[in-house]
């Protein structure tokens, strides 16, 4: 027996959503969806559960992170409902189900919880700099150390802990059941969607222009590059020439993928871009920051420019800390980990839907 | 007896001569006793036949005619037209109906038609012969009508009325006028409140001197007929003493409206807790608070309404859809929302017909977040009352019928129309019938929708069923329209085919009055004794009366005894068809004499002969007359239709079937 909740769909409109109360049911964006079959059948399933406020089933289904938004539903809907945006705004609402500090549904919920958080960051940093507290080399040396803490803590404190709620709703409460092996079996598909997106060419829309899918995938290798050459390879003091041109390329590479996405994004023409949820803006938009930040910053260092032009690097620090600190664990960054964790746990029950049938 | 009596056989085309010899029966009916022509027409209801026949009438002085063709429904008037013209009266001409009961039914076995049609038509010549002329009487008629019911509907009509020059008279039960109207509320797509249209209509009824207003008034008894009626009434309004009047009429209307369903004790919770209540109720409420709906003093959060109450109830009692009820919901819904930004709606349904314009209320509602939730009636919505709180469980059709449940701050019952609690006292008062769903029963839902079997007599308004507002406004100013061309000049035209009484026969036993539920028979002295007689205007020729009166004193006109023996000896005469025709008749016996299907493809002959030496398999007849097995297939079909072959179990490989001859 489920109850219904009567406030949800008004929630849910904070996370997006705005027109699946025009959805009369018909189905007809369950039929043109490639990626929904007769196990995971989306999206009306969803919006009926949206719409009565079933939150317990919305929980513990993995759909929406099936849904690559191709947009096919929302175009060819009847009503005009946009499924496609319930579907998003859907996971963010997940996001900050699977979230245990529960940040995650206040910054959703309220713009102007993002921008106080980020003003905190910005004041914090200014007050340090201005109290004196650090030389130049100290600055970039603990901006070093602060990257490589924040990692490290933010996935054991926050995002460690929210994957295994995640497991729990999806994967533990509906089946009860545990099985290592499926976990094992299953985990080349963790990979495999972590870093190729793969699913998202079963969309017919997707296959046919490739564009997108490629872009995002060379910002998901330049952004994990990046990551990688600025924190193991200490990148802004490095004396390795193949180092410092790997650090040009990906960072020059993210500032120009970021910014067509941000193009797309004003431009609105197709389903995927069309509605931007304050999330989507910061995530995009900082993204960029960073890209051409970083690449200004040691730009400078190699023209020995930063001395006199340190606010430059302040300014990178400061576009750092607030994405490692709000965007990555409370923002749209935790996407690329909970859908491809979400194909994981997937593929788990379906081996354990097959295992059990064998029986 | 009419002896020159003309015929016409009508070939309609090809329906009727393609199966009914016409040519065959032609020449049989012109030796006929009476008959001083007879031909056989292409169309008997064209023209140029119409033109042949007028002049065949006045250049051979034809006493009567019969014209064979089509049902009576469909050309009575026409030829009764063609009559007139020609100077005949027309009650001497007699239909005979050879298509719908002769060609069509019997296209199987065409010398059998034939065969009927002949029967038939003798059957209508000797009617002819003993068919008299009829003229229809003319009565003097009261220019006053009465309006029953001061709802929306008579209001209306009684404006009208008063406006084309008649004296009515308007009474109305309640102290009030109105009716429903006056507590609906804010009314769609006006969104206006109900009462601002009655308190025009109150001025204009009020100002208006040809309209006498009764209020708190009832009817006691309705004597009379169409055209001079006599009602009595009981006024008691208030501040005068109560009074018993008689008002004299030529024509009444009865809007007396309807009654909302009243759900039964804990149907879906009703009387077990306050926050269950009835859509009429809510919409009081209201009224009363300008929309804002709170119950104990606090804001409704979340109202569900469930439709369907006391309507389509497929083994109760109320079988109709109440036709209003969804469109009074959704529309609720929106006025609620208005005034109620925070309030959740839901709507627990088993069909939405918001029909024609309407729609756009449902549109509206379910794009301003209303929930819709389906159930169906085997698996109604279970409502449960714990001290404060209303729980409604039930499945959502839409989510595999997952069990759902919720406690909504009121539970809504949207309850249909059911006939007034007093429906059956002015039925029989007026004696108007009753329908299957206890209204008011018009004479014919298409072609008579608003008279009643009570000549004279017109229902308008929801009394008759289900009604929105301005359907009930439409019928009784349809009504309002008949009762104007009835009364026209003060004079009412009276058909002529009613009962007839042998004054010498009738030995007045009083048997056909007690069985006439007209109360066209009554009885009067004649030469000394007493006998029955009939009132034309109140006689609907329905000769109930007749079978029942012990001396034969008793006829219809056009339908008397003797004209119906005489169809019935014309009908069973022998018909002697020309030697071609029998041949045709008398089946080959052995089976090896080829047969002739003459009027059918000559295919069907074919295929036929095939099987003259046993039964045969679609492939194997096709094969032997060298066609394609679809072509073959498709005439056998039809063949298998018309009862020419049929089949013989399976082949040995149980692929085919075989086929055998049935003729």
């Amino acid at each position: 027996m489920a109850t219904i909740n009567f406030e949800f769909a008004d929630d849910i409109k904070k996370f997006g959503a705005n027109d699946f109360d025009a959805c009369f049911n018909c189905g007809t964006c369950t039929a043109i969806c490639d990626l929904s079959d007769a196990d995971n059948s989306f999206p009306r399933k969803m919006i009926r559960y949206t719409t009565l406020g079933i939150t317990d089933e919305i929980k513990t289904s993995l759909d929406p992170w099936l849904c690559y938004y191709c947009g096919d539903c929302s175009t060819s809907c009847p009503r005009q409902a946009d499924p496609g945006n319930l579907m998003m705004s859907l996971r963010r609402w997940l996001m900050s189900k699977y979230d245990w500090t529960g940040l995650s549904g206040l910054l959703y919920r309220h713009m102007s919880a993002y921008i106080v958080a980020f003003l905190l960051i910005v004041g914090g940093i200014a007050g340090a700099y201005l109290s004196d507290v650090f030389t130049q080399e100290e600055w970039l040396h603990y901006g070093h150390i602060f990257e490589m803490v924040a990692i490290g803590a933010i996935f054991a404190v926050i995002l460690l802990p929210n994957l295994i709620r995640m497991w729990f709703f999806t994967v533990w409460k509906p089946t009860k059941k545990f099985n290592i092996q499926h976990h094992l079996k299953a985990l080349g598909d963790l990979f495999l969607h972590m870093f190729t997106q793969k699913r998202s060419l079963d969309c017919e829309k997707e296959r046919r222009d490739k564009i997108w899918y490629y872009e995002h995938l060379l910002l998901v290798f330049s952004y994990l590059s990046l990551l990688f050459t600025t924190v193991f390879l200490d990148w802004f003091s490095t004396e390795s020439v193949y180092v410092n041109v790997f650090g040009y390329v990906v960072s020059g590479i993210i500032f120009i993928v970021t910014t067509d996405f941000v193009i797309r994004r004003i431009r609105k023409r197709n389903e995927k871009s069309k509605f931007s949820h304050p999330s989507d803006w910061f995530f995009v938009i900082w993204l960029l920051m960073m890209g051409i930040s970083a690449f200004a910053v040691r730009v400078l260092i190699d023209t020995n420019l930063l001395e006199n032009t340190f606010a430059v690097y302040l300014f990178h620090l400061t576009v750092l800390v607030q994405w490692a600190l709000i965007i990555v664990p409370f923002g749209k960054w935790t996407h690329f980990l909970y859908r491809s964790f979400a194909m994981y746990f997937e593929k788990i029950k379906s081996l354990t839907a097959v295992a059990s049938k064998k029986q | 007896m009419k002896e020159r009596i003309g015929v016409y056989i009508c070939h309609c085309g090809g329906n009727i001569s393609d199966y009914v010899d016409v040519a065959e029966a032609q020449r049989l009916m012109q030796d006929e006793d009476g008959v001083l022509l007879a031909k056989h027409v292409m169309f008997a209801c064209s023209d140029a036949t119409q033109t042949e026949m007028v002049n065949d009438i006045k250049e051979h002085n034809l006493d009567a005619i019969v014209v064979a063709s089509c049902s009576p429904k469909l050309h009575t008037h026409t030829f009764r037209g063609v009559a007139d013209r020609a100077g005949l009266n027309k009650y001497n001409y007699i239909q005979v109906n050879i298509r719908e009961q002769c060609s069509w039914p019997h296209s199987d076995k065409p010398i059998d038609a034939t065969h009927k049609a002949i029967g038939l038509i003798r059957a209508g010549i000797k009617k002819a012969a003993l068919s008299e002329a009829l003229e229809s009487t003319e009565i003097n008629a009261t220019e006053a009508s009465l309006v029953v019911g001061a709802g929306i509907a008579g209001m209306k009509a009684a404006i009208e009325l008063a406006r084309n020059g008649n004296q009515v008279y308007l009474i109305e039960k309640e102290a009030r006028m109105g009716g429903q109207l006056r507590d609906v509320g804010t009314i769609f797509p006006t969104n206006k409140p109900g009462f601002e249209l009655i308190d025009r209509l109150t001025q204009e009824i009020k100002s208006d001197s040809r309209i006498t207003l009764f209020t708190e008034t009832e009817v006691e008894k309705v004597n009379g007929s169409i055209g001079n009626f006599s009602v009595d009434v009981h006024v008691r309004m208030a501040g005068t003493n109560t009074e018993n009047m008689t008002l004299a009429v030529g024509s009444i209307l009865i809007t007396t409206g309807f009654d909302h369903y009243l759900p039964k004790e804990n149907e879906y919770g009703f009387g077990q807790s306050d926050r269950i209540i009835t859509l009429p109720e809510l919409k009081k409420r209201m009224s009363a608070s300008g929309g804002i709906v709170t119950h104990n003093g606090k804001p409704v959060r979340s109202l569900a309404f469930v439709y369907c109450v006391g309507s389509r109830q497929s083994k109760g009692e109320n079988k109709y859809c109440s036709r209003t009820c969804c469109m009074s919901a959704t529309h609720t819904a929106l006025l609620l929302k208005e005034k109620n930004r925070d309030m959740k709606i839901l709507h627990l349904y088993r069909d939405i017909r918001t029909y024609g314009k309407m729609e756009i209320l449902y549109e509206k509602s379910s794009k301003q977040g209303d929930i819709y939730l389906k159930f169906e009636e085997k698996e109604p919505p279970v409502v449960e009352v714990n001290g404060d709180n209303v729980s409604v469980k039930m499945k959502d059709y839409l989510t595999q019928k997952q069990e759902i449940e919720f406690q909504p701050d009121l539970l809504v019952l949207v309850t249909g129309s059911v006939p007034r609690s007093d429906s059956t006292d002015i039925s029989s008062k007026f004696k108007i019938p009753i329908g299957a769903d206890k209204f008011f029963n018009e004479v014919h839902p298409k072609l008579k929708p608003v008279e009643t079997v009570i000549n004279g007599v017109l229902i308008g308004g929801s009394c008759q069923g289900p009604k929105n507002i301005s359907e009930s406004v439409q019928s009784s100013l349809s009504a309002v329209s008949k009762m104007m061309s009835l009364i026209k000049d003060h004079r009412i035209q009276l058909d002529p085919v009613i009962a007839r009484v042998n004054a010498d026969a009738c030995i007045w036993c009083g048997k056909c009055a007690e069985v006439c539920e007209f109360d066209a028979i009554k009885q009067v002295e004649y030469n000394g004794k007493q006998i029955a007689e009939i009132n034309p205007a109140t006689c609907k020729g329905c000769g109930i009366c007749t079978p029942i009166c012990p001396t034969d004193a008793l006829d219809i006109k056009l339908f008397s005894n003797a004209e119906i023996e005489s169809m019935i000896d014309g009908f069973m005469s022998e018909v002697k068809l020309s030697d071609g025709q029998k041949n045709e008749e008398e089946k080959p016996a052995s089976g090896k004499k080829p047969i002739t299907l003459k009027r059918f493809p000559e295919i069907w002959t074919r295929i036929a002969n095939t099987m003259q030496n046993g039964h045969k398999t679609i492939p194997e007849i096709s094969q032997e007359l060298g066609l394609d097995t679809n072509t073959v297939t498709w005439h056998l079909m039809t063949m298998n239709k018309y009862y020419f072959v049929e089949s013989d179990g399976m082949d040995k490989k149980d692929e085919y079937y075989y086929y055998k001859l049935k003729i």
